[in-house]
């Protein structure tokens, strides 16, 4: 399979509820149900929201209520069908909508459109204790994408999903061995579709989405600034900005955590929102593969804040993160064509998506 | 311990949870992020006031409730530890080392100070 897809992403806090159910349980059910074919429930270690109340692991207290991520990626009539029922369950919270491209099954030849070539964002579905080739799916595929000379890959730990339609959410005492994983890459297009087959043929059951973006940093060297886009297009339908910074949980700024160095200045500037997912292992620029290893102080798996807002607010946003990020960081830039901020005192946004040529 | 004594126990034990809770949220809601400024000022004040009700020299059951029950739970060794460790984990190698050294350091001075005040009320 090889078609247009719409990506569902939806922010919210962990103890969000629907109906008394937990929202993200409630979510998922509604992505099983519907049978979707890749979706994935992430939890946050740290962000704030259109409200500017800071949560993070840091401390005891405030970590309750941890930002949680979900994503939802299937053809775009089937994401169109379940709109209404998240918007019903989902009271709360920021959710966008974005195209992609959802390949799975026999992975062909795949040519990436000329105006996709400037760079193209590879997200991998896999299962936490699959295996490829004698190595965790999601190391062999990281390890595959380095090879291939790509700029960065993060690997995000799922706690709930689908893959192929097939549900599977983790339990305390199981192996979770389905539990699908996302492992989100960033590089030139002409690479990513040469190494698509190959990809293809490590995976037995592949299931991977293709997006267009832009690298505006790398390892502190500045590439290019984020598409200048207008506040809307040419039908008057909003358009937001997503930036994206893929880092090492060690790369410091100031002697503070480089990424939350990044959420506190965002936070401080009135930015609409940052959340951090702590990876599981990862690559980006010159450095090699890291993660955790046994009995270390210091934790070294790979570190992905987002922050999405209005164009004019993201040109302030990457100011200052290409101030924080001198030395670090692999920093992306994506058009959001939906989004729908919503919480007590109203909403704003939209779900139809605009279109603009870039 | 009669079993009014352990009645009590159990009530002001909570009630000095809920404190250490509702004082960190707010200590922490405000204060900088850099250190865990709520859980220092929660061991501290718990330190003082130990020190404060042993200088006193209580009854044995009133010292019980009010001390080992209500600052025994008010305080927290755990949320001490565990936040030093997240400090070290994100490689804020220096700042660990300082929340253990000035807690340590100032808990001793705080804990003398309030016996000393306790001795002579």
């Amino acid at each position: 399979m090889n078609e247009d897809a719409l990506k569902l992403t939806t922010y919210f806090g962990e103890r969000d509820r629907a109906g008394g159910r937990l929202l993200g349980d409630e979510l998922l059910d509604v992505y099983g149900g519907h049978g979707l074919q890749a979706s994935v429930l992430l939890r946050g270690a740290e962000g704030f929201g259109r409200l500017a109340h800071l949560h993070t692991d840091r401390l005891l207290t405030l970590s309750e209520d941890l930002p949680v991520v979900s994503v939802a990626v299937d053809t775009r009539p089937r994401i169109e069908s379940l709109l209404d029922r998240v918007l019903e369950v989902k009271r709360k919270g920021l959710i966008t909508l974005e195209r992609a491209r959802l390949l799975s099954g026999e992975i062909g030849a795949v040519r990436l459109p000329e105006r996709l070539g400037e760079a193209t964002k590879l997200t991998v579905y896999v299962g936490r204790q699959e295996r490829v080739a004698g190595a965790p799916a999601f190391v062999a595929v990281t390890d595959l994408l380095r090879r291939r000379g790509l700029d960065g890959a993060t690997a995000l730990l799922g706690v709930d999903g689908t893959r192929h339609g097939r549900r599977a959410r983790a339990r305390f005492f199981a192996r979770n061995a389905g539990v699908p994983m996302m492992v989100i890459a960033v590089g030139a297009g002409e690479r990513i579709a040469e190494l698509l087959p190959e990809l293809g043929r490590l995976l037995p059951e592949p299931l991977l989405t293709l997006e267009r973006v832009r690298v505006c940093k790398r390892d502190g060297e500045l590439l290019a600034t984020p598409q200048e886009l207008p506040g809307s297009d040419e039908h008057g339908l909003a358009m937001w900005q997503k930036l994206m910074v893929h880092m090492s949980n060690a790369a410091t700024h100031d002697g503070q955590p480089l990424h939350q160095a990044i959420v506190r200045r965002l936070r401080e500037s009135g930015a609409a929102g940052a959340t951090t997912l702590r990876g599981v292992w990862g690559f980006h620029g010159e450095h090699p593969p890291h993660g955790d290893r046994l009995l270390q102080i210091r934790r070294h798996v790979p570190s992905l804040t987002i922050a999405i807002d209005t164009p004019a607010r993201t040109a302030l946003a990457f100011a200052i993160i290409d101030e924080l990020t001198r030395e670090h960081g692999l920093v992306t830039s994506e058009m959001v064509p939906a989004f729908q901020a919503l919480g007590e005192n109203g909403g704003e946004g939209g779900l139809r998506l605009a279109r603009h040529e870039l | 311990m009669s079993a009014w004594v352990w009645l009590a126990v159990l009530v002001v034990g909570g009630l000095g949870a809920i404190g250490r809770f509702l004082l960190d949220s707010l200590i922490s809601g405000r204060a900088g992020r850099e250190l865990p400024y709520g859980t220092f000022t929660i061991n501290m004040l718990g330190a003082l006031l130990l020190g404060l009700l042993a200088g006193l020299a209580l009854a044995p059951t009133l010292y019980t409730i009010a001390g080992t029950a209500t600052i025994g739970s008010f305080t927290t060794f755990s949320t001490w530890m565990f936040e030093t460790q997240r400090l070290a984990e994100d490689s804020e190698i220096r700042r660990a080392v300082l929340n253990t050294v000035a807690s340590l350091a100032a808990g001793f001075a705080i804990a003398l100070l309030g016996h000393a005040i306790g001795v002579g009320l």
